[in-house]
């Protein structure tokens, strides 16, 4: 009797026990889930939140409002120089900041100035910059604005020339400072004005500059410069031949052969078969930026 | 013993993610340029994951930092590091031309300035930090460890 009554005792003793673990396994586990879905939704809500936050950063750009002037193609990113009636069309991909290019403008303007002149290309530029992501810094995309304002005032090409022709070393960024673009500016006639200047302060071509760039990082080209005569990468070599002055105006008169020539306004002409300097056609499509 | 180690392990691991998200999320278009250069996503694609990844890596440090379901966290920073890895080799077995933009930066680089080597082996040593979190989950000062007891 009595030891019937000890066995009942202990068996529910153990019972309790054994309840009290497998309640305390189960706390265990519920908490282990409960601190793994925690985990699990800082990361899906970090995730989220900086997905949003992100797409809101990237400024949105309206081609309608947000281009300079004169501007070209379906988005208007291009910027055009010489007579549109040229039969061959010459499209450059340049970094304000790139030494590459400051050396294919150094050894090329001329070749090219003249080409233009003659009526034989039309160049589309697309303003890159991203070198600020390479090396740090802002003076490729102040530089890029700045040349967004001179093409909005007709001014674009000769100030391009001059800011290659006044590039700092790559890994210094001089054109953080926007003085700098804007002095530089003096040396176009009929460049430097109050509009101009408060356009490059202020940054007005902000979104285009992006737009351009993230163009181009879509365009899966991946250097500046990046050269092409009628589509065909022309820069360091066409058809596997170098280029050069003589080589380029080979290359392009013969994918002019048979082809009419655009006719420049003669004083355009003249000015562009300088080598110091030469003037873009004011802009025709007026209005641009609001 | 162990649980000290994982501590200085787990703090480690924390410092290279917030590293890692930190020099990503300043401009969100490079961010996006770093992911499209791998060629391996769909244009669609991108810029969720160029937006996104780095406040995966700043999650993970968060949660590696204050120790908040280490194991979980360790397993997801080795899969994420492995998915790195095989980016990274894809792009150098395509012969295309790339910093890897682990640490901010990216985008295509001329051809003697890849650094795979050194990029995949950073990684795998990365790797070995989650790895001893995985099998040594319960460090010293972690909410872990403080709601446990």
């Amino acid at each position: 009797m009595s030891t019937k009554n000890d066995v009942g005792k202990r068996s529910a003793r153990e019972r309790m026990q054994e309840e009290r673990a497998r309640e305390e396994v189960a706390a265990r586990k519920k908490r282990k889930l409960a601190v793994i879905l925690t985990a699990l939704v800082v990361i899906a809500a970090a995730v989220v939140i900086g997905i949003v936050v992100q797409n809101g950063r990237t400024s949105s750009y309206n081609a309608g409002t947000d281009a300079p002037g004169g501007t070209v193609g379906n988005t208007r990113l291009l910027v055009p120089v010489g007579g549109t009636a040229a039969p061959s069309t010459v499209t450059i991909y340049e970094d304000p900041r790139c030494p590459a290019c400051e050396q294919f403008e150094t050894g090329m303007r001329a070749t090219i100035n003249q080409l233009l002149a003659q009526g034989k290309i039309q160049i589309q530029y697309h303003i890159a910059s991203f070198i600020d992501r390479h090396d740090g810094g802002k003076g490729s995309k102040n530089a890029a604005n700045a040349l967004a304002c001179a093409q909005n005032v007709g001014r674009f090409h000769d100030y391009h020339d001059v800011l290659y022709a006044n590039q700092p070393q790559e890994t210094v960024d001089a054109w953080a400072d926007r003085s700098i673009l804007i002095s530089l500016a003096k040396q176009v006639p009929g460049l430097d004005s109050p509009g101009f200047e408060a356009c490059v302060n202020n940054n007005s071509y902000g979104s285009w500059v992006t737009a351009v760039q993230s163009d181009f990082d879509k365009s899966g080209y991946n250097s500046t410069p990046t050269v092409l005569l009628n589509g065909t990468p022309a820069y360091p070599t066409y058809n596997s031949q170098d280029i050069s002055p003589a080589n380029f105006t080979a290359w392009v008169d013969n994918a002019n052969k048979g082809k009419p020539l655009a006719s420049m306004p003669s004083a355009s002409a003249e000015a562009l078969a300088s080598p110091t300097a030469h003037n873009n056609p004011p802009a025709s499509a007026s209005g641009g930026h609001s | 013993m162990a649980a000290s180690i994982g501590t200085a392990v787990r703090i480690g691991l924390a410092i290279v993610w917030a590293w890692a998200g930190l020099a990503k999320i300043s401009d969100p278009q490079a961010a996006a340029q770093a992911v499209r250069v791998y060629r391996i996503l769909p244009e669609a694609l991108v810029k969720p994951f160029g937006y996104g990844l780095p406040f995966l890596e700043l999650a993970l440090a968060l949660l590696l930092l204050v120790g908040l379901g280490t194991r979980i966290a360790a397993a997801l920073s080795a899969v994420l590091l492995l998915v790195y890895i095989a980016s990274i080799a894809s792009v150098w077995a395509r012969g295309i031309s790339i910093d890897c933009g682990c640490f901010g930066g990216g985008g295509s680089v001329a051809a003697s300035q890849t650094q795979y080597w050194q990029e995949i082996l950073r990684d795998c040593g990365f790797l070995l930090l989650a790895g001893w979190l995985i099998r040594h989950p319960r460090t010293r000062l972690s909410l872990d460890g403080w709601l446990a007891a």
